[in-house]
């Protein structure tokens, strides 16, 4: 990719949008290399949406700028930007067949017939829906209109590709594996990409980066292990992984930690004294003859990984585990907790400490 | 078929005869009418049986009082006054359904509200009007008239249609380069098609059935077939069989235009029975 061919980086800066009374963004900073599969990941409300429909220009902001490549297009129209979006609802045009709802980009730049026909080909193939062209929307199934919004949004070869939930209206065995094309027909285009989900599954298997999105703010960015692996807050970490971390309130006291009434004394050092979070994954815990007294509360097995529910001082924790755990339920257990997986969050304002 | 349905369906279809019965009867009293002498009509009791005739026909058609200028005169006011209807109510219906501006809930009120007066309270004010600006007895006079009317109601019944397009189904058109009014003319107004034939029968049959305005405002120049017909009732006689023979004939144009868009009709209908009204 040359220097000069529109790259697709994406720069924003201070993005504040207001509905009212309600700040729907305070200040997103958001910037995205060229090439990059780019997840915004946040639960219903948390502005990553709203932050996508920014970025095409199909929102008006209330302060902060817009760049494309070095460009201001803050005040450009949705239609001078180069980006093609997917919406969760796919919006395809319910009177067009599947041809002339992908040729429509084409068109309305005023393509020639024979390239009009040749790219859409192309573009079905890619996605194969070749079959189905002279199909209306309506006589599609859900994954063939998917691929149809999907279509559309290739045939111009744009510099962004801006992805509104476009897995949310899936089955869960085609969301699966259309995840996994959807990857592959990223890297094979190389065209940057703007992914809006909920799931954060989903976030953290396709994309490149991912920023996290809380409350109209983003509260983390960085490649999915990283997020994993250290979140910044005690509620990226509430909200990563399946089941997410576990999350008990605790104290540190002259070094030591006190969980449910359980001394732990971790080899790496804790900080100051005072009121934190403790996080853990559930992978990290084990069932043991010492540690954390718990009550199982549910065995959930999922087959190949059993999650066991477990009450610890009135607050339920999950535990997952390859080995088939030979509890009952209502059994009382002892719950060990390996010092190094630890996660220690400040109790009042939710930031990681680092040890 | 359980015995409580099949009772249920018995008297829905008892229910649909009895409303056909009624809505049916003058019509096809009319009709019968229409087939009559003059003399057959006044017969008491009124006869059944009796010797049909076309004369009624040929005279309303080629006769001294023949109605084919007003059918034409009919014609003019309600196709002119239609087009130019939905010309300015499609692209209004959209901006209301659409645009935020200031104003949006009040014009939309406003737009409520005209229908809310009895046009008869506006005649004096319309003829005075007219009467200044010379537009007593004209086409465009009567057109204008026709406007103030059916533009407020195309735009109120056109928005609901509108509304029901998705908004994101023109916000890919604007992502896809076509513009608002690309995106308007490529994929909006093909969604509302329904909503576009349903809103040109109403306001063309307003139009075509309109009598008040048409008495007042018009003239010799400019007489529509309602009024031509209403002059077949005299004070010394009423020719019955003259009338509802003009009466066949001017229901012939809207029931042709009915039959065409019958199919847009019962969907567009449909559509705005379930959907219609959810303005938020």
């Amino acid at each position: 990719m040359t220097a000069t061919a529109p790259a697709g980086r994406v720069s924003m800066r201070g993005i504040v949008k207001r509905h009212g009374a309600f700040t729907a963004l305070h200040g997103v900073d958001l910037d995205i290399e060229p090439g990059e599969f780019f997840a915004l990941l946040g639960p219903s409300g948390s502005g990553k949406t709203t932050t996508l429909r920014i970025l095409a220009g199909l929102e008006p902001l209330n302060e902060g700028r817009v760049m494309l490549d070095g460009e201001d297009v803050t005040e450009r129209e949705p239609g001078e930007r180069d980006v093609a979006m997917v919406f969760q609802s796919y919006a395809l045009y319910p009177h067009m067949t599947v041809f002339d709802n992908i040729a429509f980009p084409l068109r309305m730049i005023a393509t020639p017939r024979d390239e009009v026909e040749r790219a859409v080909r192309d573009a079905a193939a890619r996605v194969h829906i070749d079959h189905l062209l002279a199909r209306r929307p309506g006589q599609l199934s859900g994954g063939q209109q998917q691929r149809t919004a999907l279509a559309r949004a290739i045939v111009r070869k744009p510099r962004l590709f801006l992805l509104d939930e476009p897995l949310s209206n899936l089955d869960a065995k085609l969301r699966l594996e259309t995840r996994v094309e959807l990857r592959k027909l990223q890297r094979a285009l190389g065209v940057t990409t703007v992914y809006v989900t909920h799931d954060q599954e989903e976030a953290m298997t396709i994309a490149d980066r991912v920023a996290v999105f809380m409350e109209g703010r983003i509260v983390q960015v960085g490649p999915p292990r990283d997020i994993f692996a250290r979140p910044a807050s005690a509620v990226v970490a509430g909200f990563i992984g399946s089941p997410p971390m576990n999350l008990l309130p605790a104290e540190v006291r002259n070094g030591v930690l006190h969980v449910a009434g359980v001394e732990l004394r971790p080899e790496r050092p804790l900080g100051r004294d005072g009121a934190v979070t403790i996080g853990v994954r559930p992978a990290a815990l084990r069932i043991a003859a010492t540690g954390l007294p718990a009550r199982v509360y549910l065995v959930e097995d999922l087959g190949d990984t059993t999650i066991v529910d477990l009450d610890v001082v009135g607050q339920v924790i999950k535990l997952r585990t390859d080995q088939r755990p030979s509890v009952r339920e209502g059994e009382q257990v002892h719950v060990a907790m390996p010092a190094d997986a630890l996660h220690v969050f400040e109790r009042d304002s939710g930031a990681r400490r680092e040890l | 078929m359980t015995a409580a349905k099949r009772l249920r369906t018995f008297a829905l279809i008892g229910v649909a005869v009895l409303l056909l019965a009624v809505w049916a009867f003058p019509v096809l009293w009319a009709l019968l009418t229409s087939f009559k002498t003059e003399r057959d009509v006044l017969a008491y009791p009124p006869t059944i049986v009796f010797e049909p005739t076309l004369r009624n026909y040929r005279d309303v058609l080629f006769g001294s009082a023949s109605i084919l200028p007003n059918l034409l005169s009919s014609t003019i006011v309600a196709g002119v006054s239609t087009a130019l209807t939905l010309l300015f109510a499609v692209p209004a219906a959209y901006a209301l359904a659409r645009l935020e501006f200031p104003g949006r809930r009040a014009s939309g009120f406003y737009v409520l509200a005209t229908q809310m007066l009895p046009p008869v309270g506006l005649i004096i004010p319309y003829y005075l009007a007219l009467q200044k600006v010379g537009g007593l007895d004209t086409y465009w006079g009567l057109i204008v008239i026709y406007l103030t009317f059916s533009l407020p109601f195309a735009i109120w019944l056109l928005v609901s249609y509108f509304e029901d397009v998705p908004r994101e189904m023109e916000e890919a058109a604007l992502l896809d380069r076509a513009g608002r009014l690309r995106a308007l003319w490529y994929v909006i107004l093909p969604q509302v098609r329904g909503g576009i034939a349903v809103t040109t029968i109403f306001v063309f049959l307003n139009a075509w059935n309109e009598f008040l305005f048409a008495v007042v405002l018009g003239g010799n120049r400019v007489r529509p077939v309602t009024v031509a017909m209403f002059n077949f009732i005299s004070v010394e006689q009423t020719l019955w069989a003259k009338l509802a023979a003009g009466a066949m004939l001017a229901m012939a144009p809207v029931i042709l235009l009915g039959l065409l868009a019958q199919r847009h009709i019962v969907k567009g209908l449909t559509v705005g029975a379930v959907k219609g009204g959810g303005r938020t």
